[in-house]
């Protein structure tokens, strides 16, 4: 780092130095202090206008009666998209939860170094994959090789897969970092694997892990390759898990090129509802992680 | 949870100076307890539990159970409107609803040939569709329109599948070509070279479309220059040259984006009549080019013709003239009259039934084409199981009959509010005729 | 070991054996081993059993097929009127990175603007609250993006910036004719919004890194008489280097396998663009749209699943490289990465 290369000429201050050169640098500095934070901007700007636009094309459509009715004559109904949503949404959450729940559970405890360190590496490799390649592999996996054809249960399930690298990254995180003497308590008091997993380590856990369901919840609603890729429209809510299965996002993507109509508004609404649902939900997440908040200096790298 | 900060120093706090990291050198303790947070975030589970389980409960009263049959419906966005808009919605059999989705007239195909939809809506005729057990039934006679966004010219241009097919092949770029100005009367024409040199832009499918497939037929058929041969194999315009060219996808993205671009011209469905009429663009008068000699286009005004229903049904009838079901069954074009003996002419340019020899009393609007649906003769699988191709033949009845004819023996309202045309009733009979065998061999 | 005679404690018979690292053990393995012993492991291959689960049955529908140097060619015709398909995505990989590039670029510009503003210009009660904000871009739904750019930002780049920029800038050559489309879908709006897409990551991971810088360092610089933006830029940003690259990889990454909003918002044609304002076609975006396209299209399905290992393979290295200058857990609270 260089140092100021002017001197004072009477041995004052630095900070009443009026050289040419620091005078530039002190303005410099005040005006990246007005610009950069003015790049804030570029990011919330365009949020408050996706937020606002989103919201005025589908607020004056929307009304108790619109998000309920589950008529399968009307073909622009919300509230068969909305069912549709909840239903697959429990399911794939339910899936998500028993693979990525024990697997994290498991990679925590039970693994070595190395080869936990291989299940994180790769949890956190099928995070980064784009979901339409989840969305092929549900598809030739599940559609053809399975033979469950376009279906809820191939739908839920590819957005089960895609959901549970999340729910075991944050499982895993959980249940390492519980505190070391509480862990070295417990086996000391005589405690077994199970007793400890369950009933000592799973209450500090918990509410992280919940936390990280409903980050995963978030993320899976807003998810459109795996549905749209592994079912077909669908005007009722599936009888059977075979029957095809709609979802809110696959109502936008079916209906967002049409010209302004009962389609289109359906496309907003639709939109709207997932927009507030993962807005709530990423906001819930972000207050309880806060409340929560754990550091991991040393305990477990 | 929370992301850790990286490695540093221990005991040395971390951040700039003027900050506050909150950094604590211990991990907070917890105990065995539930706090707050968890209070909530229960609560926040309950409530979409209590949610969920609301609607389970309402679903309940509903006519949706398990023994509902849900038929499902993929294809062409063409025949979308009616199935989606007004067939199904209107059958009112029990327990039965169909689901409709617009993905083109390829998905359609192939999703029937897999037995992954109940029916496969397509604007074009499928080969050898008994080898995967398919048949194709027509369902209704719809048409294409040429539109384009000019809106400094009042009234219809005159186009013919020569200037259409220049324009895609990239030949023709733009709005005032001597070509395109010649077709037209002097109003038009004016109006055209006002807008100075303004350039055409294409506005083409990006799907695997049966209305690419019918737009290429007309072109390949007026012009022997035109460079794409119509498949129904392929149904997409690979490489069209044009610097200017804009993709949609379905029907309804061909008007999005013709509507966003000023100049653009291009081909779209007509049950897409009103959107495309609110969104500002004007279709075009097609013109047939055999009134005169192949390669030349017309040049009187007599021979370009606006699509009404009396013009897409005299187009129908004389195309219907060709049908011939014993050796080929159903597969017909009727675009430009149709061509005896085969579903579009091997070499570009051969045109189709010269109207003039036939002498029908009003012009026969050119680009006119039998919508198909196709649905499986055995049942089969998951989807395609007895009672869903049951229901789906009941539902095919009720289409061949009250969906295209009333009680009064005209047009139905739904086939009118898409623009449609009725099926004649000798292709009804076939239609039924075939019907007939699937449902004897459930 | 002790030479002077001692006690007998029994401590010099033999050396103890190293201290032991790591959480202790849950299980004392006491009897045989047995198969069951195994099962508290399995659930923990789910990952990865995963991850090669997609490979393999990629690798499966992809049939194995060669399609030969013409794979990475520029032709890719599924569905000619004549002769024989040719599947080259060279278009396609070309339009990711067209895409993916740029965007992470400008991501990581602002990201840095922003990080270095959070940490060191604004006061802790307003970073509190924008800092989340930032990070909430990253959870909005692809889908939702594409909506708001395909009906209000394309139209607004069409009529407002692209005319602008080929107005002033067409003699720069792809900038330059032909003129771009009031429509204004292209690689303009779909880089800016992957740009949004891509920011929350490299804001969180470049404001992480920058926090991470010791504060005696900080302190230092400050103490020398440095302003806060020459601390920043010649202590803070070269210690955080690390975080940075790492940051524009996983950006990268995320940009690079948006499929919806591309989708929506490219003009997609799988042809090479013609300039800058023109569509063309990505990897995911292609993939998304042709799936239902290829039905029953053997070539065509193995065409698209190789297309999907490519895409597949370059995203595991772009996130196992950008992984690897982090620390695991840094990006648990970013949705998306």
């Amino acid at each position: 780092m260089a140092l100021p290369s002017s001197t004072p000429e009477t041995g004052q201050d630095l900070l009443f130095d009026r050289s040419g050169r620091t005078q530039w640098r002190l303005g410099f500095d005040r005006a990246a202090g007005w610009l950069l934070p003015l790049l804030f901007l570029v990011a919330i700007i365009p949020i408050l206008d996706l937020v606002y636009y989103v919201g005025a094309q589908a607020l004056p459509t929307l009304s108790l009666a619109v998000i309920t009715n589950t008529n399968p004559r009307d073909p622009y109904a919300l509230g068969v998209p909305i069912e549709s949503t909840v239903e697959v949404m429990l399911w794939a959450t339910a899936v998500a939860v028993a693979l990525g729940l024990f697997g994290g559970v498991a990679t925590a405890e039970f693994l070595g170094e190395r080869a936990a360190g291989w299940m994180r590496m790769s949890a956190n490799l099928l995070v980064g994959t784009p979901s339409v390649v989840l969305g092929y592999f549900g598809y030739f996996a599940l559609v053809l090789g399975l033979g469950w054809g376009l279906s809820f249960v191939a739908g839920a399930t590819t957005l089960a897969f895609f959901m549970t690298p999340y729910i075991f990254r944050v499982t895993d995180l959980a249940y390492s970092s519980i505190p070391r003497p509480i862990r070295e308590a417990a086996l000391g008091a005589g405690a077994r694997p199970y007793q400890y997993v369950v009933k000592v380590a799973a209450p500090i856990a918990f509410p992280q892990i919940l936390n990280g369901v409903f980050l995963a919840v978030a993320i899976g609603v807003g998810e459109t390759a795996p549905i749209v890729l592994t079912s077909t429209h669908s005007v009722i809510v599936p009888p059977t898990l075979f029957s095809p299965v709609t979802f809110l996002t696959a109502a936008i993507w079916l209906n967002f090129s049409q010209p302004p109509g009962p389609a289109l508004a359906l496309a907003f609404q639709a939109a709207f509802l997932v927009l507030i649902v993962v807005v709530a939900l990423n906001i819930v997440v972000r207050i309880i992680s806060a409340r929560y908040q754990k550091r991991l200096e040393g305990l477990y790298q | 949870m929370s992301a850790p900060p990286a490695a540093s120093n221990a005991g040395t706090p971390t951040g700039p100076s003027d900050q506050l990291s909150g950094a604590s050198s211990s991990p907070r303790r917890r105990s065995g307890t539930v706090g707050v947070g968890v209070a909530i975030a229960i609560a926040v589970i309950l409530l979409l539990v209590g949610i969920a389980g609301g609607y389970f409960i309402g679903k309940g009263t509903t006519s949706s159970s398990s023994t509902t049959i849900n038929l499902t419906e993929t294809g062409s966005s063409l025949l979308y409107p009616l199935f989606n808009d007004y067939w199904f919605p209107n059958y009112t059999a029990p327990n039965v609803v169909l689901s409709a989705d617009s993905t083109g007239s390829g998905t359609g195909q192939s999703s029937a040939e897999q037995g992954l939809v109940n029916i496969g809506a397509s604007d074009a005729y499928l080969a050898n569709a008994s080898q995967t057990n398919l048949i194709n039934f027509p369902v209704a006679i719809s048409a294409q329109l040429i539109y384009y966004n000019l809106p400094g010219v009042n009234g219809h241009i005159n186009f013919n599948g020569t200037l259409l097919g220049m324009i895609y092949a990239g030949q023709i770029t733009t709005w005032d070509n001597p070509l395109i100005l010649a077709a037209q009367n002097t109003t038009i024409a004016g109006e055209l070279t006002g807008l100075s040199s303004q350039t055409i832009y294409v506005v083409a499918r990006s799907d695997s479309s049966g209305d690419t497939y019918l737009f290429t037929s007309y072109c390949y058929m007026s012009w022997a220059g035109f460079p794409y041969k119509p498949a129904t194999a392929s149904m997409s315009l690979s490489g069209v040259p044009s610097a200017n060219v804009l993709f949609g996808d379905g029907n309804s993205g061909m008007v999005t984006k013709a509507q966003g671009q000023p100049g653009s011209i291009a081909y779209i469905g007509i049950s897409y009549e009103a959107s495309a009429a609110s969104a500002g663009l004007q279709y075009a008068a097609v013109g047939d080019n055999l009134t005169v000699a192949n390669g030349a286009y017309a040049v009187s005004g007599s021979d370009y013709i606006l699509p009404t229903t009396a013009t897409v049904s005299t187009d129908a009838n004389l195309g219907l003239t060709h049908l011939d079901y014993g050796t080929y069954g159903l597969a017909l074009t009727l675009i430009m009259g149709g061509v005896p003996g085969t579903l579009t002419p091997t070499t570009a340019g051969q045109g189709g039934t010269n109207p003039a020899a036939a002498a029908p009393a009003t012009q026969p609007y050119p680009i006119v084409n039998l919508e198909y649906a196709l649905i499986k003769t055995v049942s089969g699988g998951n989807v395609v199981t007895s009672a869903a191709l049951a229901a789906t033949v009941a539902f095919m009845h009720w289409a061949l009959s009250y969906g295209n004819w009333n009680a009064q023996g005209s047009a139905s309202n739904w086939i009118n509010a898409v623009h449609f045309v009725p099926l004649t009733q000798e292709v009804i009979g076939y239609d039924m005729t075939a019907l007939a065998s699937v449902q004897s061999s459930t | 070991m002790s030479a002077t005679p001692t006690p007998d404690t029994g401590a010099s018979r033999e050396p103890l054996p190293p201290p032991a690292s790591g959480p202790p053990d849950l299980e004392v393995r006491t009897g045989s081993f047995r198969p069951s012993h195994l099962i508290p492991f399995v659930p923990a291959l789910v990952p990865t059993a995963l991850l090669i689960a997609i490979v393999v049955e990629l690798l499966i529908s992809s049939k194995f097929t060669n399609f030969g140097l013409a794979f990475w060619g520029p032709h890719w015709i599924p569905s000619p009127s004549t002769g024989a398909p040719t599947f080259g995505i060279a278009v396609f990989i070309t339009g990711s990175f067209l895409t993916a590039i740029p965007a992470l670029l400008l991501a990581l510009l602002i990201g840095i603007g922003i990080a270095v503003a959070s940490t060191s210009y604004l006061p802790r009660w307003l970073t509190r609250w924008l800092d989340p904000f930032v990070d909430l871009l990253a959870g909005i739904p692809s889908i939702v993006y594409g909506i708001w750019g395909y009906l209000l930002v394309a139209p607004f780049f069409g009529t407002v910036i692209n005319p602008v920029i080929y107005h002033n800038f067409h003699w720069v050559p792809g900038f330059g004719a032909p003129a771009p489309a009031v429509e204004g879908v292209g690689l303009p709006v779909a880089i800016f919004i992957l740009m949004l897409m891509a920011l929350p990551i490299t804001t969180l991971l470049i404001r992480d890194a920058l926090r991470a810088v010791p504060r005696d360092l900080w302190e230092a610089g400050l103490g020398l008489g440095a302003t806060r933006w020459e601390t920043t830029r010649r202590v803070a940003i070269p210690y955080a280097m690390r975080g940075i690259v790492s940051a524009g990889f996983l950006g990268f990454g995320r940009a690079f396998g948006e499929t919806v909003m591309v989708a929506m918002v490219l003009n997609v044609v799988p042809a090479f663009p013609l300039n800058f304002y023109s569509g063309t076609s990505t990897m995911a975006a292609e993939m998304f749209t042709q799936l239902d396209s290829a039905y029953g299209n053997g070539q065509f399905l193995a065409a698209l699943s190789e297309m999907a290992l490519v895409l597949l393979a370059i995203s595991l290295v772009v996130n196992i490289v950008g992984r690897r200058l982090i620390s695991r857990f840094a990006t648990y609270d970013v949705p998306g990465l």
